[in-house]
């Protein structure tokens, strides 16, 4: 009880230490530098149905602060459709669920004046699936915490191994089946090649023995 | 007063537990033209930082595998850490010397730009250092850290095989529409020539054509 403002003063203390470094947003970022000129382009292969949340910014080191540019984004499905599409902006982010498995590509470029040569560092925090889970709301709904929260977080990754497992599994059962057919396709073919290439010949044997036979030639 | 205290504890002891075990995985894929660099920061030293990538896309050709990719880890202080090249595709590991902002790079050779998928983690396991610094940290949160990074690698794995897997259905859908373009293309070239063949042979013995000439 006695420690009750300490521990506060704790807590604000790391709070303030994690904005100032940075990572308030304990996050997976990655950081990817955008050529001054062109698009640079992320992407990945999801399934259906999956949960992707992204935040990006740009990296405030020295150049950034003096240049105050700015980038655009824009989010594409596998088909094309434009799901995300934002235009000057220093920080953004967005969130989506698939429809459809397949491609999505992320694509960053730079707005407004830029130096020659000098590109910019953004940093991408792309998360998909069980990691887009928001565990706080899930503690507070279901009141756990600590421990119990950190097994139920462990519980949701073995979750989400044992349906990559199922996936993968059917994707090879797939690519199996294209292979053998594929493999008896080969065979047919070739077979039917020689078929194809005898019959040819026996139909210019034929011709040719008509025509000669017609200029009285034989 | 008392629930007072009970939430900061809360507080705190959420706050540093999600410091120690929030695992960051990373996974994507990015064009390669020249050089392409993706940084990730490593929070603590001696984290093991660990990872694959796969040259998804290649329109190679003729030949059966392809040139490769280099692949090099700069750490903060301009060290190489890791150096792989001419590969398809691999895995890597190491532990972190010092914390800092990591540099990793691939190197395309060749002028066709290649897709590479690839998958980093950044791995923390507190030690006895942060168990003394912090009394809200039990032996069972490292038992949970240790947990939780053997299955952030079994997802690594998992994602390193799905990688691998959609570059398999790439070469497959290759050869399933190759067999059938060339083997029509195939027939019909077939057909073709023969018929030019025998059209040659009949303007050979045509009249407009010099009798002698045969």
């Amino acid at each position: 009880m006695a420690g009750g403002p300490n521990e506060l003063k704790k807590a604000v203390a790391l709070l303030a230490l994690l904005c100032l470094t940075g990572r308030a947003h304990i996050g997976e970022a990655i950081w990817l530098t955008i050529p001054s000129s062109g698009t640079k382009c992320v992407s990945e292969e999801i399934q259906s149905n999956v949960v992707v949340l992204a935040d990006y910014y740009i990296v405030d080191d020295d150049h950034a602060h003096l240049r105050s540019s700015t980038i655009s984004s824009r989010v594409t499905s596998p088909y094309g459709d434009n799901l995300h599409h934002n235009e000057n902006v220093t920080h953004d982010q967005f969130a989506f669920t698939t429809t459809v498995s397949g491609n999505y590509v992320a694509c960053f470029w730079i707005n407004g004046q830029h130096q020659e040569g000098a590109g910019l560092t953004i940093g991408l925090d792309w998360k998909i699936g069980i990691a887009a889970k928001y565990w706080d709301s899930v503690a507070k709904r279901e009141k756990i915490e600590g421990v119990e929260l950190e097994l139920r977080k462990l519980e949701g990754a073995v979750e989400a191994i044992h349906n990559n497992l199922i996936y993968l599994k059917n994707r090879e059962a797939d690519m199996r089946e294209i292979s053998e057919i594929t493999n008896a396709r080969v065979a047919w073919f070739s077979i039917m090649s020689l078929g194809v290439s005898i019959i040819v010949s026996v139909f210019q044997l034929w011709y040719l023995r008509r025509y000669f036979q017609k200029k009285k030639l034989i | 007063m008392e629930t007072g205290c009970r939430f900061t504890k809360l507080l705190v002891s959420v706050l540093l537990l999600w410091s120690y075990l929030v695992t960051p995985i990373s996974s994507l894929s990015v064009t390669v033209n020249d050089v392409e660099c993706v940084y990730e920061y490593v929070l603590y030293e001696g984290d093991t930082v660990s990872g694959n990538y796969v040259v998804v896309d290649h329109d190679i050709f003729w030949s059966s595998d392809h040139p490769g990719i280099d692949f090099t880890v700069t750490s903060p202080a301009g060290n190489t850490v890791q150096t792989q090249k001419g590969t398809s595709g691999d895995k890597f590991e190491f532990k972190a010397p010092r914390s800092g902002m990591y540099k990793f790079c691939f190197h395309n050779p060749y002028s066709t730009p290649e897709t590479v998928s690839f998958n980093i983690h950044v791995g923390h396991i507190p030690n006895e250092h942060d168990l003394a610094k912090d009394e809200h940290l039990d032996p069972i949160n490292v038992k949970i850290a240790e947990l939780r990074e053997a299955l952030e690698t079994v997802t690594l794995e998992q994602k390193y095989l799905k990688a691998r897997d959609a570059r398999h259905r790439h070469t497959n859908e290759s050869t399933r529409k190759r067999v059938i373009y060339y083997t029509i293309g195939e027939y019909l070239l077939l057909a073709g020539v023969s018929a030019l063949q025998v059209i040659y042979i009949r303007r050979l013995f045509s009249k407009s054509v010099a009798y002698n000439r045969v």
